[in-house]
C-alpha cells in the first residue's frame, strides 16, 4: 500500500529529492492537463506564492515514486481564499490557527481510481483529516470546483459553504470550509476498510500529537451469512 | 450587482444553515419548496439517471413534479428521449433547460419532451448535474417564469446542491423489505461493489476476508444468473435488490 508522508519545514530536507518532480507533477496536472494558464512558468514547474515553509504537504509515495499530494497552509498566513478569491467567502475572512487551507490535492493520472485495495484518492482524504486532528485542527477551508460536493458528501466530508459558486475559466467554483473532527476520520477509516492511521511522521518524532481515537470496524458480526 | 449577489448569497447560507439543522427530510424537503418558489418555480426532482433498464422511480431521492407528468414521463419513458438528462452526462456544471442541446427539427422526440412538459406549467428550468465516480444524477427545476438571472443560478446550484446532500445523509440507512433472492450478506457486499468498492475494501469493511466476499459476490451471481461482478450490481440494482 502507498504511504502517506507528512513533509514540513521541520523535516523537509529529508525529502528534498521528491520537491523537484513534485513541482513538475504540479505543472504536468495543472498548466498542461486542466489548463490553468496563469500558472504557467517557464521552467516546467508550478510554484506560486502559498508554497513558503510554513506550508504542509502530504506525499503519498508508492515504492519511491510520488503518486499524489496536497498541500495546507495556514489560515493566519496569506492564502488562495484570502489574496486571490476574497469575493468567494462572505461569511467573513478566516484567520485562524486551528484551520488550514487545502489546495493541489491530486493523483497522478495512472493511479486515479484504482480498483485494488483502497484508492489513492480516499487515501489522502483520509490522511489529511488524521493529521489535522492529530496537531488540533478543527477546519480546513478549501477552493474547489463545485463537482466535488457530492464526493466529500459521500465520503464522509462536513462541508459548509462560505458564499455562492462562481464560473471561472468554464468551470464552477466555490468556497467551503469542512469540519476537522475524529468522527470524520473514523467514518473514513470505517469506509475505505483501514484499520490504523495511515501517515509517516519521519524526522517528526518532536512533533507533540494529540492520541487519535481508536477506529474500529461496526457492525461486522451483525453481518454473518443469513442461515 | 454586488448588492444583489450579497444579497442571494447570504439568503443562500441561510438556507444552508437551515437545512443543515432539520432533522427530518420531510422538513428540509418542505424548507425548499418554499424557498425555491421565490425563484418562481413550482416543481423540482432529485434523481439518478438512469441507465439501461433502471426505472426512474427506483432512482428517485425526492419528486416535487406534478403528479400527472411524473405519471407520463415513466410510462412513456421519456427519460430516454429527454435532452436534459442527456445533456447531464456531457457537463459538470448548471445549465438552463433552454441550453441542453438537441436537433430541434430531426429530434422530433426529444422536442415532444420539452413541449409536454409546457402543458404541465413547466415552462422553463435549471438543471443542477450531480457527478459521482460511477453514476451521475440530476436535480431539475422547473416553473412557469422563473427568475433566472446569474445571481439567481448561483444562489439555486449551492441550495440545490446541499439540500441533495441533506436528503442523502438524513436517508442513508438504506430499509426496503422487497421480495429479495439475496441474503442480506449478498446484497450487503454488493452494494459496496455498486459503490465501487474492492472485495478487499469491501471485506475491511465489513470483517470479513477477501476471499469471503468474492465467494458471496460469486454465489450472487449465480442467483442472479449473471456473467460478471459489473451485471450481477446492474442486476441487483434493476431488481431493487440493492440501493445505491
Amino acid at each position: 500500500m502507498p504511504e502517506i508522508h507528512v513533509v514540513r519545514k521541520d523535516n523537509r530536507h529529508l525529502y528534498a529529492t521528491y520537491f523537484d518532480p513534485y513541482f513538475r507533477l504540479r505543472h504536468d496536472i495543472y498548466v498542461k492537463q486542466r489548463k490553468w494558464m496563469a500558472l504557467d512558468r517557464p521552467d516546467g514547474r508550478e510554484i506560486d506564492q502559498f508554497d513558503t515553509e510554513d506550508a504542509v504537504y502530504l506525499f503519498c509515495i508508492d515504492n519511491g515514486q510520488l503518486i499524489g499530494a496536497m498541500r495546507a497552509v495556514p489560515t493566519v498566513l496569506p492564502t488562495l481564499m484570502s489574496e486571490i478569491f476574497p469575493y468567494l467567502n462572505i461569511r467573513g475572512p478566516i484567520c485562524r490557527p486551528d484551520i488550514y487551507e487545502l489546495s493541489r490535492v491530486f493523483v497522478i493520472p495512472e493511479r486515479r481510481g484504482e480498483h485494488a485495495g483502497p484508492r489513492v484518492e480516499t487515501l489522502l482524504l483520509t490522511a489529511i483529516m488524521e493529521y489535522g486532528i492529530s496537531i488540533g485542527l478543527t477546519g480546513f477551508s478549501i477552493v474547489l470546483e463545485s463537482w466535488w460536493l457530492p464526493r466529500f458528501e459521500r465520503c464522509g466530508w462536513k462541508a459548509h459553504p462560505l458564499g455562492l459558486p462562481h464560473m471561472m475559466d468554464g468551470m464552477s467554483v466555490l468556497a467551503v470550509l469542512v469540519d476537522c473532527d475524529d468522527l470524520t476520520w473514523t467514518s473514513q477509516c470505517n469506509q475505505s476498510g483501514l484499520t490504523r492511521p495511515t501517515l509517516t511522521w519521519h524526522g517528526l518524532e518532536q512533533v507533540r500529537r494529540r492520541a487519535l481515537p481508536d477506529i474500529f470496524l461496526p457492525h461486522a458480526a451483525a453481518f454473518q451469512p443469513a442461515q | 450587482m454586488q448588492g444583489m449577489e450579497a444579497y442571494w448569497g447570504r439568503r443562500a447560507l441561510e438556507f444552508v444553515d437551515a437545512i443543515e439543522a432539520s432533522p427530518t427530510s420531510a422538513r428540509v424537503v418542505s424548507l425548499f419548496e418554499k424557498m425555491i418558489g421565490e425563484f418562481g418555480f413550482h416543481a423540482y426532482i432529485m434523481a439518478g439517471i438512469p441507465t439501461c433498464g433502471q426505472s426512474l422511480g427506483q432512482l428517485t431521492l425526492a419528486n416535487g413534479w406534478p403528479a400527472e407528468w411524473f405519471e407520463l414521463y415513466n410510462r412513456s419513458n421519456l427519460v430516454a428521449v429527454d435532452p436534459i438528462p442527456r445533456h447531464c452526462q456531457h457537463t459538470l456544471n448548471p445549465f438552463l433547460w433552454t441550453e441542453a442541446p438537441y436537433d430541434r427539427t430531426d429530434d422530433r422526440a426529444a422536442h415532444g419532451v420539452m413541449t409536454r412538459a409546457r402543458d404541465f406549467r413547466l415552462n422553463e428550468g435549471l438543471c443542477i448535474p450531480v457527478h459521482y465516480d460511477d453514476a451521475v444524477g440530476a436535480i431539475s427545476l422547473g416553473g412557469e417564469r422563473p427568475y433566472l438571472d446569474a445571481e439567481a443560478k448561483s444562489a439555486l446550484h449551492l441550495m440545490g446542491i446541499f439540500t441533495h446532500g441533506r436528503l442523502r445523509s438524513l436517508m442513508r440507512p438504506l430499509g426496503g423489505t422487497a421480495a429479495r433472492r439475496l441474503s442480506k450478506i449478498e446484497a450487503e457486499v454488493l452494494s459496496w461493489a455498486a459503490r465501487g468498492k474492492t472485495a478487499w475494501e469491501t471485506g475491511r469493511i465489513l470483517g470479513l476476508s477477501e476471499r469471503n466476499v468474492r465467494w458471496h459476490l460469486e454465489e450472487a451471481q449465480r442467483k442472479l444468473m449473471t456473467k460478471n461482478k459489473t451485471a450481477t450490481v446492474a442486476a441487483a440494482l434493476v431488481n431493487g435488490e440493492i440501493m445505491l
